[in-house]
C-alpha cells in the first residue's frame, strides 16, 4: 500500500514539473507589463529599468525560471505585486476558507447523490427514477449564483434561520463558521450532487446484472444486503473516483457561489488577482490548485485500490 | 416413479419474456426424488438456463416472467411464497452453481467470507463458527491450502478453484437440492472432469438431489439418472438414463444422440451428424410441433402440438409417432 502510494508520488514529480513550466510561461505569455502597474504613474525609464532588474525580467527565460521555483521551493511564491503581500500566506489565509467549503459541499454532493442513485437504480423505470432524474437534471443545469439568490432569500431574509453571510473561521467560531457555509456548501453541493448521482446510477445498474449479485440472492441474502453490500461496494469504485476529482475542482474555488455568500475563499483571490494582473499570485494560485489536483487523483487511486482488490495485485 | 413424494415437483411451468406472444418456457413439468440426479439437456436457448433460475426465484422479474405452474419443493409451493421466505429457503435448502465462475464471485470480498456469509444468514452460529464452517467446506471441494484461500480474492484464484469454492458456498448449509448450471463448460477439458467427479462425490456424501443442466450427453451418460431433453422451451422426452441412451423416441434426442462423435470402429473419420436448421427463435415459434421445422419426420399432423405421452414406465415423449416402433420407420437419422 505504502509502496503504492510512493510509487505514485514519484510519477507525479514530473507532473508538477511540466505544470510549474507551464504555469511560469503562461504569466510570460499574458499581455500587460507588471513593471508598468508596479510603476504606476512613474514611467522614467530609469525607474522601469531598475524595476525589471529588480525581478530579474531581464535575464533569459530559462533563468528567470529557476530563479522562481528555486523560490518557490522554498515555500516562497513571491509577493504580490499589487499589495507586497507574500503571496504565500495569502494563499494559506484563503486555503482552509475554501477547504472547509469544499469538504462540507462534497458531505451534500454524497449524502444526496449516492442514495438518490442507488434508489434510481433499484427502482429504474419507477416514479422515484423519474423524480430522481428530475431533481437530477434540475440540480445541473439551475445556475448556482441564482440558486444561491434564492436560498438567502428564502433562509435569510423570510425564515432568518441562517445568515447571508459573515464568514469566521473555524478555529475561532465552529458553530458560526459551520452555519455560514451550509448555504453555499449546500449550493454547491447540489449541482455535485446531480454529477455523483447519475454516476452512481449508471454504474449501480451495471452491478445489479452481475452474475455475483445474482450468486448473492442465491445465497438467500436479504435484498437489502444484496444492494448495500454486494453490489454498492463495487458500483462505489468509479463513484469514488469521481468525488475526488470534483473535490480537486471544488477546491479551485467557486467564485460566483464565494461572491454570493461573501466568503472570503479561494475564488475571490483568484477573481482579484488576475483583474489587477497580479501575476505572482496567479501563479501561486495555479500551482497550488494544480498540486491539489495531483494529490486528490492520488487519494482517488488509493481508494480504488482500496475498493477494488483486483488493483492491489497489479504492479 | 417412486412411491415417495418427490422433493421438486414442477407442474405445467411456463416462462414468459417482455410481451413476446410464445412463451419461452412452455409447459415444462418433472420432478425430482430425494438424492435423486435429473439433467436437463438442450442446446443453448432451449430454456433450460430459464428454468434453473425460475425454480430458485431468481427471474429478471420484468422482464421474464412466470405466466402459470406451480413448484412444489420439500412441501413449499414456491411460487406461492413471499420473497422473504423464498429466500429462506435459497442457500439453505436449494442452492445452485453457475455456468461462469470467472463473474459468479463477488470480486470485492474474499472466497472465506462470502461462504461465510451464507452460513450465517441460515443458520443462528457467529462468526468464528461460520467462518470454519468455510474453510471445512473448502478442504472438502478440495482447494489446497485451504486456510490461506480463506483470506483470497477470487481474482487470485483460477478458474477451477473459483467454481470449486461456489461448489462450496452452494453445499455449505446442506441443501437438499443442488441445481448446477453447466457447472463445467467454461472450465478447462482437464478441469470439467474433476469438477464434474467432485460434485458426484459431494452429492453421494450428502444425498443431495441434484438437478444438472448441461448441452453435453457425454456429462448425461456419466451422472444422470433421469434425463429431460428440452427443445424451444419445451420438454420433448423424458426418461430414465439408460432408456434415453438406448431407445430414443423423439427425433430430436435421436438427432442430439446421433450428433455424438463415436469411438467405434467406422465411425472414425465419417462426417459427424448434425441437426440441420436452428432452434427457433422465441419471437417466431411454430405453433404446432416446434420441431417439426428441423425434423426428417414432420408430417402435416405436426402443424398441432404434440404432448408429452408416457409410452413406457417414467419414459415420456412428445412426438405424435412416438414409439417409433408401431409407426412406419422412415430412414434412420444417425
Amino acid at each position: 500500500m505504502l509502496a503504492f502510494i510512493g510509487r505514485r508520488l514519484l510519477i507525479a514529480i514530473p507532473t508538477v514539473f511540466i505544470i510549474s513550466v507551464f504555469v511560469f510561461l503562461l504569466q510570460k505569455l499574458l499581455p500587460g507589463d507588471p513593471v508598468l502597474a508596479l510603476a504606476g504613474e512613474d514611467r522614467d525609464p530609469a525607474t522601469l529599468e531598475a524595476l525589471r532588474e529588480m525581478y530579474h525580467l531581464n535575464e533569459p527565460l530559462i533563468v528567470q525560471y529557476f530563479y522562481w521555483i528555486g523560490a518557490v521551493l522554498q515555500g516562497d511564491l513571491g509577493m504580490s505585486l499589487r499589495t507586497n503581500q507574500p503571496v504565500t500566506s495569502l494563499i494559506l489565509e484563503k486555503l482552509p476558507v475554501t477547504f472547509q467549503l469544499a469538504v462540507m459541499a462534497l458531505i451534500f454532493a454524497v449524502g444526496i447523490g449516492v442514495p438518490m442513485g442507488i434508489l434510481s437504480a433499484v427502482y429504474k423505470g419507477s416514479w422515484l427514477d423519474y423524480i430522481a432524474n428530475f431533481v437530477a437534471l434540475s440540480g445541473l443545469s439551475i445556475p448556482n449564483f441564482w440558486l444561491g439568490i434564492l436560498l438567502i432569500l428564502l433562509v435569510s431574509v423570510n425564515l432568518g434561520w441562517l445568515p447571508a453571510s459573515g464568514y469566521r473561521p473555524f478555529t475561532v467560531d465552529p458553530v458560526r463558521s459551520i452555519e455560514t457555509m451550509l448555504m453555499p456548501a449546500f449550493v454547491l453541493g447540489t449541482a455535485l450532487a446531480a454529477t455523483l448521482m447519475r454516476h452512481t446510477r449508471s454504474a449501480m445498474l451495471t452491478v445489479l446484472k452481475s452474475d455475483y449479485v445474482r450468486t448473492a440472492r442465491a445465497k438467500g441474502l436479504r435484498e437489502r444486503v444484496v444492494i448495500m453490500k454486494h453490489a454498492l461496494r463495487n458500483a462505489l469504485v468509479p463513484v469514488v473516483t469521481v468525488s475526488a476529482l470534483l473535490f480537486g475542482e471544488l477546491l479551485a474555488g467557486a467564485v460566483l457561489t464565494e461572491q454570493i455568500f461573501t466568503i472570503p475563499g479561494f475564488g475571490k483571490l483568484v477573481v482579484d488577482a488576475v483583474f489587477n494582473r497580479d501575476y505572482a499570485v496567479v501563479q501561486g494560485i495555479v500551482l497550488v490548485t494544480s498540486v491539489g489536483f495531483i494529490l486528490m487523483n492520488l487519494l482517488a487511486d488509493t481508494a480504488y485500490m482500496i475498493l477494488n482488490p483486483r488493483m492491489r495485485d497489479q504492479k | 416413479m417412486s412411491d415417495n413424494a418427490p422433493l421438486l415437483a414442477v407442474e405445467d411451468l411456463s416462462i414468459m419474456i417482455g410481451r413476446q406472444a410464445e412463451n419461452l418456457v412452455d409447459g415444462v413439468s418433472f420432478s425430482v426424488m430425494p438424492g435423486e440426479t435429473l439433467c436437463i439437456v438442450g442446446e443453448s436457448g432451449c430454456g433450460k438456463s430459464v428454468t434453473a433460475l425460475a425454480l430458485m426465484g431468481l427471474l429478471q422479474t420484468p422482464p421474464v416472467h412466470i405466466t402459470s405452474g406451480s413448484v412444489r419443493f420439500d412441501g413449499h409451493d414456491l411460487l406461492g411464497l413471499s420473497v422473504d421466505d423464498w429466500s429462506d429457503l435459497r442457500g439453505d435448502r436449494m442452492a445452485m452453481i453457475f455456468q461462469e465462475p470467472m463473474t459468479a464471485l463477488n470480486p470485492a470480498f474474499t472466497i472465506g467470507d462470502q461462504i461465510a456469509e451464507s452460513v450465517m444468514r441460515h443458520r443462528r452460529i457467529g462468526a468464528e463458527a461460520a467462518r470454519a464452517r468455510a474453510l471445512e467446506m473448502l478442504e472438502r471441494v478440495g482447494i489446497p491450502a485451504a486456510r490461506t484461500r480463506l483470506d483470497a480474492y477470487p481474482h487470485q484464484l483460477s478458474g477451477g478453484m473459483r467454481q470449486r469454492a461456489m461448489i462450496a458456498m452452494a453445499l455449505a448449509n446442506d441443501p437438499t437440492l443442488l441445481i448446477a448450471d453447466e457447472p463445467t463448460t467454461a472450465l478447462d477439458v482437464t478441469i470439467q472432469a474433476q469438477v464434474l467427479q467432485l460434485i458426484r462425490d459431494l452429492q453421494r456424501e450428502s444425498g443431495t438431489a441434484l438437478i444438472l443442466i448441461t448441452h453435453d450427453l457425454g456429462v448425461v451418460a456419466e451422472v444422470a439418472d433421469k434425463v429431460a431433453v428440452m427443445y424451444a422451451g419445451r420438454i420433448v422426452e423424458t426418461a430414465p438414463v439408460e432408456a434415453l441412451f438406448n431407445d430414443p423416441q423423439h427425433p430430436y434426442t435421436i438427432g442430439l444422440i446421433g450428433s455424438l462423435p463415436g469411438l467405434e470402429a467406422g465411425q472414425r473419420g465419417s462426417r459427424l451428424a448434425t441437426i440441420p436448421g436452428l432452434v427457433p427463435a422465441p419471437e417466431s415459434m411454430p405453433a404446432g410441433c416446434r420441431f417439426a421445422d428441423r425434423c426428417p419426420f414432420a408430417t402435416a399432423t405436426c402443424a398441432e402440438a404434440p404432448p408429452l405421452r408416457e409410452i413406457a414406465s417414467g419414459h415420456a415423449v412428445a412426438c405424435h409417432y412416438a414409439p417409433l416402433e408401431e409407426h412406419c420407420a422412415p430412414e434412420q437419422a444417425a
